[in-house]
């Protein structure tokens, strides 16, 4: 389904598409903040001063809703990404892309994590098509990754034989894992520890 | 505690005080691969972001002192077995060695956790697979390859 589209296929006039809009960026910041599984659709309707009509208009329930929230947050998520990552082609770089990264969660003190990587956690053993969504934007995130070491490559700062996609995957865990351990410690610490020794492995292919 | 923690600890701390050299690393890493794949591991209640804050928190610090423990015994005898080999007197234990020990701990932690959400994602072990070859990558022999696989047993 499409956001131009309701659930049961009719074409969103700008108006209903301007409500689902409103209804699926409240859901979304609710979810980050308190969980899934903690969010009812009652505070997604106090939260978005939308009416229990409109909501069922555009969504047939929470499963559809965390859904679109997956594509919403997603798409914020790949366009920060692909603004931060998309020229990156040196070591310097990465470090300013992590600097900005652990900076942004240290304003919450790592309280909630990754938006993604939460969505991950809650969704993806209950719902297959959520799941299937979210692994085609960590593919996306990570190919973004895999290109900035391609480049790295390319130029001859990393030698010839070194496994790019693994680099990449090795790294998005070590961030995702990061965000998770922060927002348990609340400090980004840790978060900044595992990005700096992934990083400093990738540097050391790099020296050797 | 709550069970799974206690469970996931108690394994912990038998499995990686057997990790004293590279194979047993090998061995200690396919089992927690192995239990992070199952949906009905204590592995995989224990890493869920649920619960009760605190308790989640001295369960991380918990096992990242444990795996910080088992990091810092293969550190050591790696640094002394180059420092046999060349002839000199065994190195004596740094602040850095520790730190080295801590920081590759949390990474490994981060891997663990990352990776497998990355591989509940795409139901492969292979993200998790990758996150611990980067991650245990310091403590595999020189010119060795990755800690994977029965080429260390």
């Amino acid at each position: 389904m499409t956001t131009a589209e309701t659930h049961n296929g009719r074409r969103l006039t700008a108006r209903g598409a301007k409500t689902r809009a409103k209804i699926v960026a409240a859901a979304a910041d609710l979810m980050y903040v308190q969980g899934v599984g903690a969010t009812t659709l009652d505070e997604v309707l106090a939260a978005s001063g939308a009416s229990k009509s409109q909501l069922y208009h555009h969504f047939d329930g929470k499963e559809a809703l965390v859904r679109a929230v997956v594509d919403h947050v997603g798409q914020r998520v790949m366009d920060r990404e692909r603004e931060a990552l998309e020229n990156v082609s040196t070591i310097r770089g990465l470090r300013r892309w992590r600097d900005s990264l652990v900076q942004n969660n240290a304003l919450r003190h790592g309280a909630y994590g990754c938006a993604l990587g939460a969505l991950a956690t809650e969704v993806s053993d209950h719902d297959d098509l959520a799941r299937k969504a979210l692994s085609h934007l960590f593919g996306e995130w990570q190919s973004l990754l895999a290109d900035v070491l391609r480049r790295l490559q390319g130029r001859g700062v990393l030698p010839a034989e070194a496994s790019i996609d693994q680099l990449a995957t090795g790294l998005m865990a070590a961030l995702q894992g990061g965000y998770m351990l922060a927002q348990t410690e609340r400090d980004v610490t840790p978060m900044a520890t595992s990005i700096d020794m992934a990083l400093t492995h990738i540097e050391s292919l790099a020296t050797s | 505690m709550r069970t799974h923690f206690a469970e996931v600890l108690a394994l912990e701390e038998a499995s990686l005080a057997d990790v004293t050299h590279v194979a047993g690393l090998a061995r200690w890493r396919r089992r927690v691969v192995r239990e992070l794949m199952d949906p009905r591991s204590p592995y995989v209640l224990a890493l869920r972001q649920t619960g009760e804050l605190r308790e989640r928190a001295d369960f991380l610090a918990r096992w990242r002192s444990l795996i910080a423990e088992m990091v810092d015994r293969l550190l050591h005898s790696k640094a002394t077995e180059q420092t046999a080999s060349a002839a000199a007197c065994p190195p004596a234990r740094s602040r850095h060695a520790d730190d080295a020990a801590q920081e590759t701990a949390v990474l490994i932690l981060a891997a663990l956790h990352g990776g497998s959400t990355l591989s509940q994602v795409v139901r492969d072990p292979w993200p998790l697979n990758a996150a611990l070859d980067l991650a245990l990558a310091r403590l595999a022999p020189p010119g060795g390859g990755a800690v994977d696989d029965e080429r260390n047993e």
